[in-house]
């Protein structure tokens, strides 16, 4: 890691200018791939006598060098990270010796797998610097990474199943497919050729130049050409029977579905031209490449992926009209998959720790797009729920950091020792560290608008992708090509060119330094001076935490208006004087203080968390009257703790406005049923929300029957799909859900009718299923009877009866994404905790079979993990064949199931997974990267790791 | 409900067919009586006709099935030649009409003149003159409307009233809505109940109580080969349901899409009126797709036949 960063050129010891990557047999049956790479080569130092490559479960068969029979060697140290005899068995000697193997192939330090002799007739060669033509020919059978064959199990030829192959995998992991310099900082240009069945399409970077039949006219080769510079890692194949849409806005643009899913293509993509004016607007930039592909593919990877030119998203992403939830969130991820295609796929990065800038302008550009198109409240709602995760998880795990510097490439000098794992490669991370990585590197680069205006930020970008534009029409390998990978100091420097103005304090306060601020206020007021006194205390010293020294804006709400206060925070001062602008006795009614309310940082300038103390009425005049939604959503949240008429009343009123932010209102329901459960023996009329929702939902004349569905108002659509689920957490004095309630909801389900909505209610109908859930509260057993159906408690009979029924509805009539299945699957596991019905998980696991659709796997396979609770390991045999079968469909699923395990805390059972990582080193990372987030769950704090085998 | 009462027109009042009632003994009505004059008549034709040829005595099913034979004849040309002159938007026929009708129907009417003033023709006394039947008048609901100021008097009548006016009917309306939604919502569970249990009776089942499986029967989980395209297309029913709600919406739509003119890619409809999060704005299709006509996109172009194999 030597490398000199910023922006002059730097040095390669095998610079690639071009690449063939031709796959000349696809075959679907054996999943096997056979093709040849030939890389050109500018020596840029003389005695270079080795060429190291990447390439992993690759089989090569034969290397030449300008058509000169090439000796080679091919060792990849990550499939044996530790040797089955080595006794240290513990986190930590894996961890290292992981992270020791990661670095022996890290392309970014001119290493790799296979490593290739110049022959020795070549060497004169070399010293003249004169080009080198490396010639592979290579097979892979059977991957574990990098390519994902999905093959149905069914009658007839490989295009009517559905077969399809795509790429896919982590960071950089091109070198799983085919040899190549797998680094984002290495550019060359491409030529991509692919032969595959006549009936298939294969999609690829680039522009499809021709497409041509083989001889026997039974199959059929693309040519791709992209010559724009690429690294190898934004290189990827998509091959399937596609059904092919040109946009019709945009006719460079194509997307690609499985077959029967035209329909549902075509509506989910006829948004995506809106997404590219947007951007293309606010860059001032075209987008950068001639052509665009989106391909929606089965047993995705991540949901999004984005290559240079085209992006691989989930086939589950797709929708028709009628559905709602879905909607938002494909959208999302279209907007997601766009803006990384300037930042990430067109403008790579230098090194791995400047990988914060790439992320961090994408997700700030893709913010932009949020604000504009979900609006402001929407945003800063989302800005909240990402600035909520980052910091809880900083707190909880430790910091994570932007922009880490390895000096001398030490393991001692590792920053984040307290992870157990090596942030020093994308490839040792956790999966969730990464995870939070993204959200704290769009944050910052919040912040930094915050301080340089977004007109600058804009800017900024602006002149990042000319440079590069101007950079990639260069026709070979040149200095100029490093113009389009971006660095962090480069990135800094065009922000001070640009705007003028310092920013070296945020920088290191929030991207060379990890950590968020933990703020706790409270206030007094002073009568006689009319001040108000406000104590700003800061924690730290926990993990994750940092000092924080600058400005601090703090709003005051008084009698007279808002008046804004800029406070200095500094090292030794608490107490901050506020002169107050009312006059208290003014107004009799306000006896104590002119004040409403007080918020600290409002505009979320910091990375914080606020713990601020302020009385009840104070807040529910913050509910009321502040117009910000993060400050209502925080008002509705310190109201849990004040159940009075007073706090009843403010989120009652915030229910009935139907100018307030739906989300607010959600919100709001949770928080009711929580002060009403508080309030119990208090509480008068009806129960709460119900006459509400009679009002807003139900007939006129018949107040017991929920009017046909109209979902033409979304906003209302989620108030009456949320109020339901929040109602059927009130309990009444005996801790049981009210029989009111639970007649209301079942009436509900009874009358729901959908016959003249053009919306489905598929989401509906699963969260009144959740609300019947929610209702379930524990059976009183009688000295451990056995559940059996004649002591049913009959409320639980009434809701197994429509568990029952929707359930086998949804056989016959699946619902989308088969939503009530998982809400019914949910449901049974509460009935089976709770004792009404007996526990057992067979159903579970016929549910968590490969076959059902992949919602009903993670919800059937979390009930299986529930279950399993403290006996886990007596049934860890069929846990890890489930799991095995997973592996493949997501890796978020794997993870989660780790997650679910490991909350709860089962140290020997986390053994148990680290020894089936031990014996089953698939080649696949992904497996490795979960290691340390096991780690995180249960041994952070003291790094003690039981030893396993014991 | 639009029930029209069109109607008893239909049925139409007694064709000419009813010659064939030949044996019919009580000749009661003055048409039957018109009509049995005519056939007496003809048999006198047929008969005459008979001895002419040379026959002394017939069997009376065999005059029966001559005057039959020739009543067909003799209709068929009176139809015929009434197709033809209307064919030429006449009214009356002409002599014209009667010899293209005898041609069409295969007689050589070159042979007709000498036919007809052969020397051994018999002649008969004409039938006997009996008045025409009148036909009943046809029941008159109301009053016809008369023509209005535009319409020239020579112009067929209105119809009678009741043949084109519309009357809804009502059934009794229900008028508790509530036993309405009640009736609606327990009818839809019934149907629903008594087809899971009898598919899960059919079936393979699970069950929650191990000393159970009758209560609370669910259909097995079945693992699909392609889990994704039952999850993600629309039922049939939704797929109904779209329909018709969407037809129901269109007219309000039509003038303000946009239809791209390649491609229908408009079914994006539904979200229109919606809430500005999911607004659409196709106002750019018309443009982008007004400039070319035809997509060039290379996944359009077709596959290149490959080049001839070089000698090796």
């Amino acid at each position: 890691m030597n490398r000199k960063k910023g922006d002059k050129g730097f040095e390669s010891p095998r610079p690639t200018t071009h690449q063939v990557v031709c796959i000349n047999n696809i075959n679907f049956q054996r999943k096997s791939v056979v093709g040849y790479v030939e890389l050109t080569i500018f020596p840029t130092v003389a005695n270079l006598n080795r060429i190291k490559l990447n390439s992993k479960q690759c089989r090569i068969y034969r290397v030449r060098v300008n058509d000169l029979e090439a000796a080679f060697i091919y060792n990849d140290p990550t499939l044996e990270v530790c040797h089955h005899e080595s006794k240290q068995r513990n986190l930590n000697y894996f961890s290292n010796a992981y992270a020791a193997a990661v670095s022996a192939v890290d392309p970014d330090a001119g290493n790799g797998e296979l490593c290739i002799k110049v022959p020795s007739e070549l060497w004169k060669h070399v010293d003249e610097l004169k080009v080198l033509k490396v010639h592979i020919n290579f097979s892979l059978d059977q991957p574990k990474g990098g390519l994902h064959f999905v093959v149905p199990n069914m009658e007839g030829s490989m295009a009517e199943r559905g077969a399809h192959v795509f790429s896919c995998g982590y960071q950089n992991s091109t070198r799983f497919w085919f040899p190549c310099v797998d680094s984002y900082s290495e550019l060359c240009t491409w030529k991509l050729e692919y032969t595959v069945d006549a009936a298939m399409v294969a999609v690829s970077n680039g522009d499809l130049v021709e497409t041509v039949y083989t001889h026997d006219m039974r199959k059929k080769t693309f040519h791709y050409m992209l010559t724009i510079p690429t690294a190898a890692s934004n290189i990827s194949l998509a091959i399937g029977p596609f059904e092919i849409l040109v946009d019709p806005y945009m006719h460079e643009v194509t997307h690609f579905c499985l077959p029967q899913l035209l329909p549902l293509l075509k509506h989910t993509t006829s948004y995506l031209h809106e997404v590219f004016e947007f951007y293309e607007e606010i860059l001032t930039c075209r987008y950068p490449y001639s052509c665009f592909k989106t391909v929606f593919i089965d047993e995705a990877y991540v949901e999004v992926a984005a290559y240079a030119s085209m992006s691989i998203f989930s086939t589950n992403l797709l929708h028709s009209a009628m559905i709602i939830d879905e909607t938002p969130l494909t959208r999302r991820c279209l907007a997601q998959a766009l803006a990384q295609q300037f930042f990430g796929c067109f403008i790579s990065r230098m090194s791995w720790s400047d990988e914060w800038v790439l992320k961090g302008i994408s997700g700030y550009i893709y913010g932009l797009w949020m604000k504009k198109t979900f609006g402001v409240n929407e945003y800063r709602h989302w800005i909240k729920q990402e600035l909520d995760q980052i910091v809880a998880y900083e707190l909880k795990t430790g910091g994570v950091l932007l922009h880490p510097i390895f000096g001398g490439g030490k393991e001692k000098d590792n920053p984040a020792s307290h992870l157990h794992f090596s942030i020093k490669h994308p490839h040792t991370l956790s999966w969730e560290y990464y995870t939070m990585f993204q959200c704290k590197a769009h944050l910052v680069m919040r912040l930094i608008e915050n301080r340089i205006s977004m007109e600058f930020m804009l800017q900024v970008f602006n002149k990042l992708l000319s440079l590069a534009s101007t950079a990639s029409s260069q026709k070979f390998q040149s200095h100029m090509w490093s113009q389009m990978l971006v660095s962090t100091s480069g990135f800094l420097k065009s922000i001070s060119n640009v705007s003028g103005k310092d920013i070296q304090p945020l920088i290191k306060q929030w991207v060379d330094q990890s950590g968020v601020v933990k703020f706790y206020g409270s206030f007094a007021f002073n009568r006689k001076r009319n001040v108000l006194e406000l104590e700003i205390k800061q924690d730290y010293t926990s993990p994750g935490t940092q000092k924080y020294v600058g400005p601090l804006k703090v709003t005051v709400q008084e009698l007279d208006g808002s008046f804004n206060h800029t406070l200095q925070i500094e090292e030794n001062s608490l107490k901050h004087d506020i002169p107050c602008h009312s006059k208290s006795r003014s107004l009799e009614m306000f006896a104590d203080s002119p004040l409403l309310w007080i918020r600290i940082d409002p505009d979320m300038s910091v990375l914080r968390k606020v713990e601020f103390e302020q009385s009840d009425f104070m807040w529910q005049y913050q509910l009321r009257y502040e117009r910000d939604v993060v400050a209502q959503e925080e008002a509705i949240l310190a109201l849990e703790k004040f159940p009075t008429p007073a706090s009843r009343l403010a989120l009652t009123d915030i229910l009935e406005q139907e100018q307030c932010f739906y989300r607010v209102r959600m919100l709001a329901c949770f928080c009711l049923a929580k002060i009403a459960n508080s309030m119990v023996s208090t509480w008068t009329g009806p129960p709460a929300m119900k006459s509400l929702f009679t009002r807003m939902f139900c007939c006129k004349t018949c107040p017991n029957i929920v009017k046909t569905n109209n979902f033409m108002n979304f906003q209302s659509y989620f108030l009456q799909k949320t109020m339901p689920v929040a109602m059927a957490l009130l309990r009444d004095v005996h801790n049981l859900c009210p029989k009111e309630v639970l007649m209301f909801i079942l009436d509900l389900i009874k009358y729901n009718d959908n016959r003249k909505n053009k919306f489905s209610d598929n989401y509906y109908r699963a969260e009144l299923i959740d609300a019947l859930a929610n209702s379930v509260t524990p059976a009183v057993s009688v000295n451990n009877e056995v559940r059996t159906l004649d002591n049913l408690n009959p409320d639980v009979r009434l809701i197994l009866e429509e568990i029952t029924r929707f359930l086998n509805m949804e056989k016959l009539l699946p619902s989308y994404r088969h939503t009530i299945t998982v809400s019914c699957l949910k449901a049974i596991r509460v009935l089976q905790k709770n004792g009404h019905v007996p526990s057992d998980p067979a159903l579970f696991k016929s549910y968590a079979e490969y076959g059902h659709f992949i919602d009903v796997r993670i919800a059937a396979l979390e009930a299986v993990v529930d279950y399993t609770k403290g006996t886990f390991f007596k049934y860890f045999d069929t846990f890890t064949t489930l799991a095995c079968s997973f592996i493949w469909v997501s890796l978020s699923l794997f993870s989660r199931l780790v997650t679910v395990l490991f909350l709860k805390g089962y140290p020997y059972q986390s053994g148990q997974i680290l020894q089936f990582f031990f014996c089953e080193q698939t080649g696949d990372s992904r497996l490795v990267i979960i290691l340390p987030q096991i780690s995180c769950f249960h041994f952070q704090g003291n790094g003690e790791f039981p030893l396993l085998f014991a | 409900m639009r029930t029209a009462l069109y109607g008893s027109k239909m049925a139409d009042t007694a064709s000419g067919g009813s010659g064939t009632r030949s044996g019919s003994k009580h000749a009661t009505t003055p048409a039957d009586n018109y009509y049995l004059a005519r056939r007496r008549t003809l048999q006198v034709v047929v008969s005459s006709l008979l001895t002419e040829a040379g026959f002394e005595s017939a069997e009376k099913a065999a005059v029966e099935t001559l005057t039959e034979m020739l009543q067909s004849y003799i209709s068929e040309i009176g139809r015929s030649a009434k197709s033809y002159c209307e064919h030429t938007a006449r009214t009356q026929p002409t002599l014209s009409d009667i010899v293209v009708t005898l041609v069409e129907m295969g007689f050589n009417v070159e042979t007709l003149p000498a036919y007809a003033k052969r020397s051994q023709r018999m002649v008969i006394t004409a039938p006997p003159v009996t008045n025409q039947p009148v036909t009943p008048k046809a029941l008159t609901a109301g009053q016809n409307k008369p023509h209005p100021s535009h319409i020239p008097g020579h112009f067929p009548e209105f119809p009678d009233p009741h043949t084109y006016i519309k009357t809804p009917t009502y059934r009794e309306p229900v008028s508790d809505y509530q036993v309405l939604r009640e009736k609606a919502a327990s009818q839809r569970r019934d149907v629903e109940r008594a087809l899971t249990r009898f598919m899960a009776k059919t079936g393979e089942t699970q069950s929650l109580f191990k000393d159970d499986v009758s209560t609370f029967p669910l259909i097995a989980a079945r693992p699909f080969t392609v889990p994704y395209l039952t999850a993600l297309l629309p039922s049939e029913l939704e797929m109904q349901q779209m329909e018709e709600t969407d037809s129901s919406e269109q007219d309000d739509q039509t003038d303000t899409e946009n239809l791209p003119l390649h491609m229908s890619t408009d079914d994006s409809g539904p979200e229109k009126e919606n809430a500005s999060v999911l607004q659409q704005n196709t106002s750019l299709s018309g443009s982008r797709n007004g400039e070319e006509n035809v997509i060039d996109n290379p996944y359009l172009r077709p596959v290149k036949k490959p080049k001839i194999r070089r000698k090796k």
